[in-house]
């Protein structure tokens, strides 16, 4: 590992003598250091991942390099580092200091070819994403090879096979892709349409750990999708198909229980100058994808090939981020789960200036509204006595028990050239016991006022204001924030949410943090002191349980 | 550790030197059309590039912001602001209608798996570049009410 380093010391000496291989480089560099406190409302420092109790202090290094030369190819690493433990709550498997992910790439007008780790995605990602989150601790690259083909404007063909990243090591599962689009639009010289299609194949190949499985070593999935685009509307639509895997219950792998899986994904909308609408509806029966089967259901979302969002409204307030929906792909019996079918609709309108509503600058409002339930079917046990396999049988638009609902209505308006002011009411329901494993269902309405002034020569002030009241005792929250811009450099806020229910891990403990900024370019640093509320944290749609912890943060990110 | 610190004051150090161009990709447009966003840069004009998501509130208030002056801009300037949705597929269906509900003229590319945002090594949004004659003269993270007015100030300066 040192004489990595060391190599990667003399790199940027070897570059400072020629600014011409300079200007090929690219840098990003993320560093992210907590100093863990005891805490006397939260508890003692402990670090269940690792057994550790000692080392408060962690750090989480990201150094990522691109030189392109040649003028076609571009070679990359990221060198990553968790001293001398990661974060918490993030996976064992990302421990010390390593080489992350490394390629070489070369690209023309035609071909784009990649060797090393790569990260790609078919379609909206149903049967194949690699991407990295940080932030999730999730980066699940391929590491091989793949291959691009533009032999025309109008086509794009892709091929690859990897194994992927898990920490800084390598699936034991293989994965093999193909993925074809054509834009028929651009084929067929439409002036005003655009027509896509696409067809992928993905395929997942791991030894079976029975010495006579009922099941293939080799896993298939296909996808075969359709974009309709014409002047204020589109329209698309993806079916996935998933050939019989064995299926993971009570934490095992089961040579008993082998199911395929399918999936619907069907978006469309209008829009025009101030104003859009787009509505979406998905079914997912048995969707869940891992490069090693054992992983399913793991906690960190760590060798998932496919990408599986929640798809319902990312919000951005403390208030209305206690409870966020997850996907629910994985089957459970037990639970009579197999999956999630349902929809979210989405409404933009700009009230026009110098109307009654829309006042001197007019009034931008958003509506966003979504549903998801269960797949309705017969669940059967498994009971070897009877001679009863476990198994399955779901109806194809069969709405089953609840999980989720919310409703929010998000409405801007400027004042005055220096005020501006946001109104937010969000109501929603949750499923406790479905994406959580344990509790019932809490229906909750949640209300924010977020103010912004601007007092001159870069420095302004912005408040907000946040409330949930619940039909459950156990969840009565408030909230609020202050953020003071100095300048378009200096920032610095303190907010605080507080649980006046009686929920047990949250209940009269004040979540606060402080902190500040400094901005200069694209370099920014962060310093943060808080407590850090126990839950799920969600990221893009994907999200991972998080531990309470309180202590103090460092955040530095910096591009060149 | 501390060869890791030396690393990064040596990168540091030099990065001062840099006058890069943007990679060579080509991300699509939302009306379907292949854009390459090297040839979109290689421009006398100045260009703007912002990279931000539906669901980053200081990246929709820098771009709400911007778009109340952007025709002022334009006219004075010929600017051109390219912004770059870094949404994948949970939140990209929400791209179009957001842009035409907002009512902004921005031409928008779609940047799904983040090619581009990984490739120019960018971690925090909203993220913005400033390119002349095909070279970044400048790069800006994060947004502050009335930050827009110093990147007027940029812009006017590399104006001829």
């Amino acid at each position: 590992m040192n004489k990595i380093l060391l190599f990667l010391t003399c790199i940027p000496l070897g570059l400072s003598l020629s600014a011409q291989v300079l200007d090929n480089i690219t840098i990003g560099l993320e560093s992210n250091t907590v100093w863990y406190n005891d805490d006397s409302e939260t508890g003692d420092f402990f670090d269940n991942a690792n057994n550790d109790g000692d080392k408060h202090i962690r750090s989480n290094n990201y150094l990522k390099i691109d030189y392109n030369f040649l003028e076609s190819f571009t070679a990359s690493v990221q060198i990553e580092s968790y001293e001398p433990f990661a974060l918490l709550n993030y996976s064992k498997s990302y421990e010390g200091t390593n080489l992350g992910t490394y390629s070489l790439n070369y690209r023309d007008s035609k071909l784009n070819i990649t060797a090393g780790h790569f990260y790609s995605q078919f379609g909206s990602g149903l049967i194949l994403r690699n991407w990295e989150d940080r932030q999730l601790g999730i980066n699940n690259s391929l590491q091989g090879g793949k291959v691009v083909y533009e032999p025309a404007d109008f086509v794009s063909l892709t091929a690859l096979y990897g194994k992927q990243r898990v920490g800084f090591k390598t699936s034991d599962g293989e994965v093999f892709g193909f993925n074809s689009e054509l834009d028929a639009g651009a084929l067929l010289d439409f002036r005003e349409t655009s027509l896509g299609i696409g067809l992928s194949y993905v395929g997942r190949k791991e030894d079976t750990p029975f010495v006579d499985p009922t099941f293939d070593e080799l896993t298939n999935l296909f996808s075969g999708r359709v974009d309709f685009y014409q002047n204020k509307f589109y329209s698309n639509i993806e079916y996935v198909l998933k050939s019989e895997d064995a299926i993971k219950q009570g934490g095992q792998l089961s040579n008993r229980f082998v199911t395929g899986g399918s999936a619907i994904l069907f978006n469309t909308g209008y829009s025009k100058s101030g104003f859009g609408i787009d509505a979406t509806f998905r079914r997912l029966e048995n969707m869940n994808f891992f490069s090693e089967r054992n992983a399913a259901g793991n906690a960190f979302n760590e060798s998932s090939i496919n990408y599986i969002p929640g798809l319902t409204k990312q919000h951005d307030y403390l208030l209305t981020n206690i409870f966020v929906y997850q996907a629910q792909s994985i089957v459970n019996l037990e639970t009579s789960q197999s999956g999630e079918m349902g929809g979210q609709l989405d409404l933009f309108y700009k009230i026009k200036k110098e109307t009654l509503l829309g006042g001197k600058y007019g009034t931008k409002i958003a509506l966003n509204a979504s549903y998801w339930a269960g797949l309705s079917g017969d669940y059967i046990q498994d009971n070897p006595d009877a001679g009863t396999l476990p198994s399955y049988e779901v109806e194809l638009f069969g709405f089953g028990g609840k999980y989720f609902s919310d409703f929010s209505l998000e409405i801007r308006k400027k004042w005055t050239p220096k005020w501006r002011s946001i109104f937010y009411f969000v109501n929603q329901s949750y499923n406790k016991k479905i994406v959580e494993g344990s509790g019932a269902m809490i229906t909750s309405n949640i209300g924010v006022i977020e103010s912004t002034h601007k007092l001159g020569n870069g420095k302004s002030i912005r408040f907000e204001a946040q409330k949930l009241n619940s039909d459950s005792a156990k969840h009565d929250w408030t909230g609020g924030t202050i953020e003071y811009n100095l300048s378009s450099k200096f920032s610095v806020y303190v907010n605080d949410i507080f649980n006046n229910g009686s929920d047990s891990d949250t209940e009269k403990t004040h979540f606060f943090n402080v902190g500040g900024s400094y901005t200069k370019g694209a370099t920014r640093l962060g310093l943060n002191y808080g407590r850090q509320r126990a839950g799920l944290l969600c990221v893009g749609g994907v999200c991972r349980f998080v531990a309470e912890a309180t202590g103090l943060t460092a955040n530095l990110t910096m591009s060149l | 550790m501390k060869k890791l610190i030396i690393l990064f004051a040596l990168i540091l150090s030099s990065g001062s030197l840099f006058s890069q161009s943007l990679p060579n990709i080509t991300l699509k447009s939302l009306d379907g059309k292949s854009i390459n966003v090297k040839k979109v840069s290689n421009s006398k004009d100045v260009k703007v590039f912002a990279f931000w998501a539906t669901w980053c509130v200081p990246c929709i208030n820098e771009l709400d912001a911007i778009s109340e002056v952007y025709e002022d801009w334009q006219d004075e300037t010929n600017v051109e602001l390219i912004a770059i949705s870094t949404d994948d597929s949970r939140t990209k269906k929400r791209i179009r209608p957001l842009v035409n509900g907002k009512d902004w003229t921005y031409e928008i590319l779609l940047d799904d798996n983040q090619d581009l945002k990984r490739a120019l090594n960018i971690t925090v949004l909203p993220h913005l570049l400033i390119v002349k004659n095909g070279e970044i003269i400048y790069r800006k993270t994060s947004y502050t009410p009335g930050s827009e007015d110093e990147i007027y100030e940029i812009i006017q300066k590399y104006t001829n």
